[in-house]
Order: structure tokens, then C-alpha cells, then sequence
């Protein structure tokens, strides 16, 4: 009996002590708990990967909020500057946040999925016009038929290419923004997200195609100043977003060679691209003056362009006696009035010099030396308008005196008729 | 009889100027304790309450040892009259700070453990500091252990 007693007892004592020392907690240690839960949760919320896991974590925060509920009180005093429900909401909202992020990279990765169907057709569209292209373009059959064909099939692969350059240019927008809103460094998450869109949208053949696509069409087609302004504007645009993203592709890819290799393909390509407008620029200007009859030194760059032209007027100043008078003459209004000023300066030298091919400086160097040599080759040009404005001048000065003489000799009649009335 | 009516008013009106004034209550209480690590130099810095003081001393005094601060932590709590209440794993003693200038006066040395401490954790409780050492519990104000 008295052993049952003393068994009970002890058994009680020993499980009051056990709840002693359950409570016997620091409320530092407590506060540690909660802080350690804490950041472990926010990571969590920052790793993961899916909608799913971001849904179980929601869940997780709810045990973790009705574990600490008890110590409310000492949280809140704790936690400064925050308290317990502050500190509770920012996780919430962390995870909220992270449930949008999947929300729209699933959006994305279906508008991505149309695009690349729409891209798909887009390319083997190009490529087939191409193709029907280059064959007109070699065909002996010159006729109006035929080139109407040819004209239509161009225009329709012009708005093709500039409908997929559109696309690819979304795509690569997006990812831009992805880029930006993240932090310096991504996580694995952020990685992933960025890798999947990349891929879906398989981003490096569409950069590639956009660029090849547009190489060949300035070879195949003849582009006017606009169009190439065009171009060049959609290429810097382009480049430029390609510049920001392609240094953090490299990092995301920093473990695949061929990717690596693409990547640095891609701004190869670029290069080559810019390289060809600006090449087409100089090959246009260069055909306005053949048409012309008039032939300068190769150029393909502002230097070569104003030393090429130059060169050609000090060769017509040479030439002034070997050829004959009126040959000069007809190649100095011919160059200046039907090239210069009628097409070069007003197509060409704008876009020449927003792009940095030419200076202002330049451009005056070329203009100076047009009125040097008008000066040799015309020099009556400008005598005979000082000759015009000399016979005016005089003109003006005989009526000047002629209105005083009438008006001297009418105040005289006056005062002589005046006169004997008064002696009267 | 003026005269002597002046002097007196002068002389309450300098007694008035000279009273110290006193802001009162204050609540000094820290809401926890702080476990802060003994630096190279024997200093702990406390980030959220701001302060950075030498404990060389305290260590010192606990166990007779110039060394025995390094690597060491100190659990430091603070009441609401303002007097910290310092001590660590095999400290015998609480020591009961108080602040001057350019430092702290140990005002106090609480007896709590006649073997040294094994794991004390200090809590702010509502007129005393609650310490606990492998489940026991001792309850103490700047004077002392309470009840003794």
C-alpha cells in the first residue's frame, strides 16, 4: 500500500518537474527559435521552385504563427523594430509575392509557347520567299510580270521579317525584365525560370535567324535611305537589349560550352549585321553618284567618304583647261545640284551623321570645298548676281533723286505764286 | 525689515535654480537578455541597445584568471531601474552593474552557485530578474536574492 502511495508520488513529482523544466525556457532562446524559424522560412519562400511548394510554405507559416501565438507578448517587444503580427504579415506577403512570380512565368511560358509557333511559321516563310527571291532574280526573264512578282515577294518578306524581329524582340524584352526586376546575383529559382524561357522560346536560334534573316535581305533587295534607317534603328534597339542580357546568359550558362560558343556566335553576328547596314549606306550613296556618271574612290567610313570626295574635286580643279569649260561645268552642277543637294544631303547625310559615319565637321569640309570650286570652275556665277544687285542699287538711288527734284521744284512754284499777292 | 525680505527672496529664488530635476519613472528594462561574445580584447558590444565596454575585469574577478575571457559569452539583461545584471556558464555570481562615466561600477556580486553555473539563461520577469540554471530558478533585484 504504502509502496503504491510512494510510486504514484514520485510519479507526479517526476512529471511536474518535467513541466518545470518545459517552461524553465530563456525567453532569449525563445526569441532565437522564432528568429531561426523565421529566416529558415524566408529562404524557403526565396528557393522554391514551384506554385506547389510555395503553397505548402503558406501552410507553414499558419503552424508557425499558432506555435509562437503564445509568446506573442514577448515577441512584440522583441523583435524590434517589428512585432510578432508585422513580422508574421511579411512572410505571408513574401509568399504571396513568390505565388505571382510562378503565376506569371507560367503566363509567359504560354505566350512564349504561341510565339514560337508563330516564329516557326514565320522563319519558313522567310526562308521559302528568300528562295522564290534569289531564283526571279536569276531567272533570264525580265519582264513586267516578273518583276511585279518579284516586288511583291519582297514587300510580303519585308513585313514577314519585321513581324518575327518583332516577336523575337518580345521575347528577348521579357527576359530583359526578368533580368532586371531580379537582384545582381540570381538564385537557383531564378535561374531555372530564366533557363525554361530561354529554351521554350528557343531564344538563341530566333536571335540568330532574326539577324541572318536580315543580313540576306539587304542582299537580295535594294533598300532606300528609310528603309535602312529602319534597320539601323531596330539594330541598335536590338543590340542594345542583346548587350544587356547576353553577359547574363553567359553566367547562366556558364557550364555549357556550345551555349557559351552560341552566345558569343550571336555577338559575332550582331557585329556582322551593323557592319552590313553600314556597308549598304555607303554602297547607296556610292550608286547615287554612278548614276550620275560620277565615279569616287571607294569609301566605308566618314574619313574615306569626304577624302574620296575631295580628292575628285581637286582632280576636276586639275583638270580645269585640259577638259573642255562646259564639261566642267555640267560635272560641277551635275555633282553639287542633282547629287549633293538633291539626294545626298537630304536622304543620306541625316542618317550618316545620327550614326555617328559622319561628322558635322565633315560635312562642312565637303561644302566649303563645293563654293572653292565653284569659285574656279564658274567664277562669273556670283559676279553676275553683283552685277543684278548693283543695276538695282542704281535704280533706287535715280529715283530717290528724281522724287527730290520733282518735289524741290513743285515747293518753288509755290512760294513764286504766293509771293505778289503779298505785295498787293 | 525690507532689506531682510529681499535677501530671503533671493535667496529662495537661488534655492529654486539649484534644485536638481529629476525625471521620473523611467523604465530602463530590456524585454530579454543579450548573449554577447567576448571579443579578442575583452570588449562585447551590444548592437540594439548601443554600447561597448571592457569585461576584462569582470572575468577577472570570477576567476582570478587574465585570460579566461577569450572565446567566452557574457548573458547580460538589464531591470527597470536601469542595473545590469551580467553573468555566463561557470560564473558563481551575478554581477549587478550600474553605469558611469566612461564605464560600469559593479554595484553588486549576487552569490548563486556554489559549483559555477552550467547553462544560466537570465529573464526579465515583473520586479526581478529570473535566473535559470538546469531547471532551477532563482529570482533577484539589484539588493539581492529575493526572500533571503
Amino acid at each position: 500500500m504504502f509502496f503504491t502511495i510512494f510510486k504514484k508520488s514520485l510519479i507526479l513529482v517526476l512529471f511536474f518537474g518535467f513541466i518545470t523544466a518545459i517552461n524553465a525556457q530563456s525567453d532569449y532562446e525563445k526569441t532565437q527559435n522564432f528568429k531561426n524559424k523565421y529566416a529558415s522560412l524566408e529562404q524557403k519562400i526565396k528557393d522554391a521552385i514551384t506554385l506547389e511548394e510555395v503553397d505548402a510554405l503558406v501552410e507553414s507559416i499558419a503552424a508557425f504563427k499558432n506555435e509562437f501565438a503564445d509568446h506573442k507578448a514577448l515577441l512584440d517587444k522583441t523583435l524590434y523594430p517589428d512585432n510578432f503580427s508585422s513580422a508574421i504579415e511579411k512572410l505571408e506577403k513574401a509568399a504571396e509575392l513568390r505565388k505571382g512570380d510562378f503565376t506569371q512565368i507560367v503566363d509567359l511560358q504560354t505566350e512564349v509557347g504561341t510565339l514560337k509557333t508563330a516564329l516557326t511559321e514565320l522563319n519558313d516563310q522567310n526562308a521559302s520567299l528568300l528562295v522564290q527571291i534569289k531564283d526571279l532574280q536569276f531567272s533570264q526573264k525580265k519582264d513586267q510580270a516578273t518583276i511585279n512578282s518579284l516586288n511583291r515577294l519582297v514587300a510580303s518578306l519585308k513585313a514577314n521579317i519585321k513581324e518575327r524581329d518583332e516577336l523575337v524582340k518580345g521575347i528577348v524584352d521579357s527576359l530583359l525584365q526578368e533580368f532586371t526586376s531580379a537582384p545582381s546575383s540570381l538564385n537557383d529559382a531564378e535561374k531555372t525560370a530564366i533557363f525554361k524561357k530561354v529554351e521554350t522560346g528557343n531564344l538563341f536560334y530566333n536571335v540568330e535567324r532574326t539577324i541572318s534573316d536580315n543580313i540576306q535581305f539587304m542582299k537580295v533587295t535594294s533598300l532606300t535611305a528609310d528603309d535602312l534607317s529602319d534597320m539601323k534603328e531596330q539594330y541598335k534597339e536590338f543590340s542594345k537589349t542583346w548587350r544587356q542580357i547576353g553577359p547574363k546568359l553567359s553566367q547562366i550558362y556558364l557550364n555549357q560550352a556550345n551555349r557559351a560558343r552560341q552566345i558569343a556566335g550571336i555577338d559575332e553576328l550582331f557585329r556582322q549585321w551593323n557592319f552590313r547596314i553600314n556597308n549598304e549606306i555607303w554602297s547607296s550613296i556610292n550608286q547615287a553618284f554612278r548614276e550620275k556618271n560620277i565615279t569616287l574612290m571607294n569609301f566605308k567610313n566618314g574619313d574615306d567618304f569626304t577624302e574620296s570626295i575631295t580628292t575628285f574635286i581637286d582632280d576636276e580643279v586639275k583638270n580645269l583647261g585640259v577638259k573642255r569649260s562646259s564639261e566642267s561645268k555640267e560635272t560641277f552642277y551635275t555633282f553639287t545640284d542633282s547629287v549633293w543637294f538633291q539626294q545626298v544631303k537630304p536622304n543620306w547625310v541625316p542618317i550618316l551623321i545620327e550614326n555617328n559615319l559622319l561628322t558635322e565637321a565633315q560635312k562642312d569640309t565637303i561644302e566649303t570645298r563645293f563654293a572653292q570650286w565653284k569659285e574656279k570652275v564658274d567664277p562669273g556665277g556670283f559676279a553676275g548676281y553683283w552685277i543684278y544687285i548693283a543695276i538695282a542699287a542704281a535704280a533706287i538711288v535715280l529715283v530717290l533723286i528724281a522724287f527730290m527734284f520733282i518735289s524741290r521744284n513743285k515747293k518753288n512754284r509755290t512760294v513764286a505764286e504766293i509771293a505778289p499777292k503779298e505785295n498787293d | 525689515m525690507k532689506s531682510k525680505a529681499f535677501f530671503l527672496s533671493l535667496i529662495l529664488l537661488g534655492t529654486a535654480a539649484c534644485s536638481s530635476i529629476v525625471l521620473q519613472p523611467a523604465d530602463y528594462s530590456w524585454p530579454i537578455e543579450n548573449v554577447l561574445k567576448v571579443d579578442d580584447l575583452g570588449f562585447v558590444s551590444e548592437t540594439r541597445y548601443t554600447f561597448r565596454i571592457n569585461v576584462k575585469n569582470l572575468f577577472n574577478e570570477e576567476f582570478k584568471d587574465s585570460t579566461s575571457f577569450k572565446g567566452k559569452e557574457l548573458r547580460i539583461i538589464r531591470d527597470a531601474k536601469g542595473y545590469y545584471y551580467a553573468t555566463g556558464n561557470e560564473f558563481k555570481n551575478v554581477y549587478v552593474l550600474m553605469t558611469q562615466e566612461n564605464g560600469m561600477k559593479v554595484e553588486n556580486i549576487i552569490p548563486v552557485s556554489q559549483a559555477g553555473l552550467k547553462s544560466p539563461v537570465m529573464n526579465q520577469k515583473n520586479n526581478s530578474i529570473e535566473l535559470i540554471d538546469n531547471g532551477l530558478k532563482t529570482y533577484f533585484t539589484n539588493k539581492g536574492i529575493e526572500g533571503k
